[in-house]
């Protein structure tokens, strides 16, 4: 039940914003180029993002992009369904009609679908930037006193 | 993240022969009636299922597939990993920079953790109950 690269490295992307660039604005081949990720490819998935009102770009020389809301109100779930256009593992969970089964309307594993999707969003919805910055932040200070 | 037509269809198989094993050997023509599913899918999906000691098939004109432990000791989580492969959202691959590491710890893992805890606690019984438990409160609700 793989992710696709896109959000993992939108994740990665924006979550290098949070850590390194919050003061200003950061150019996509400096977020490649930390997170290793090749700058084309991480060009398309943060079009994807700004389309979903997550980042913003400024223009100019010291042009790039920003967050477009506070870290506490991106979470990882939004980030998913932005790039993915969905967290759900099955499509049946969001529509029915999706299903092309004959049985479909007495469907005996759907339910299955449907716990599995609230299991993964329970998890994604409730992560924030925010949180995963203080954790890390915390980890660095941690790591630093020993 | 997506669940293969392999692990949809076989779980849902899984969960016919489980509803209809009280009625003896349960054949693949039967599943796949009941379920809409193409035999020949079903009979690849079996031979895996088979080979990974889920089913035990007999043979012959009274033959079929029954489970090969009790319903409730078969777990979906064992069913769709025997189907699927391992099911992580997170694609193995090299941790390179420590941003993916830490997010690997704080995301990736934590998902795969409650969608194994959800389906690890989920036996074939409890789908059969769950199942039941609806055909009652649909027929009571037709009265």
């Amino acid at each position: 039940m793989k992710l696709s690269t896109k959000s993992r490295y939108a994740l990665e992307g924006l979550f290098y914003m949070a850590i390194a660039t919050l003061d200003r604005a950061a150019s996509i081949k400096e977020i490649a180029a930390e997170t290793q990720i090749s700058p084309a490819y991480l060009e398309q998935i943060f079009f994807k993002l700004k389309q979903f009102g997550i980042i913003r770009t400024v223009r100019g020389a010291r042009g790039g992009f920003l967050f477009e809301k506070p870290l506490s109100e991106i979470t990882v779930g939004q980030i998913i369904r932005a790039v993915e256009g969905s967290l759900v593992p099955v499509k049946c969970v969001e529509s029915l009609s999706a299903c092309t089964s004959k049985v479909r309307g007495t469907c005996i594993s759907r339910q299955v679908w449907v716990d599995l999707s609230d299991a993964i969003a329970r998890v994604a919805d409730s992560l924030t930037l925010e949180q995963l910055r203080n954790e890390w932040l915390a980890e660095q200070r941690g790591g630093q006193a020993l | 993240m997506k669940i293969s037509t392999r692990g949809r269809y076989g779980l849902r198989a899984m969960i016919d022969l489980a509803l209809h094993e009280d009625e003896g050997r349960v054949t693949l023509a039967g599943i796949a009636a009941r379920q809409d599913l193409s035999l020949n899918y079903l009979e690849s999906i079996f031979s895996a299922l088979k080979r990974a000691g889920f089913v035990i098939g007999t043979a012959g004109a009274q033959g079929g597939y029954s489970l090969a432990r009790p319903a409730d000791q078969i777990s979906l989580q064992s069913i769709l990993e025997a189907l699927e492969g391992d099911l992580s959202v997170f694609e193995e691959a090299d941790i390179g920079s420590p941003i993916r590491a830490f997010l690997k710890q704080h995301v990736w893992d934590v998902i795969d953790r409650e969608v194994e805890n959800t389906l690890y606690a989920t036996t074939l019984a409890d789908m059969v109950k769950r199942i039941q438990l609806q055909e009652s409160s649909a027929e009571s609700s037709a009265l």
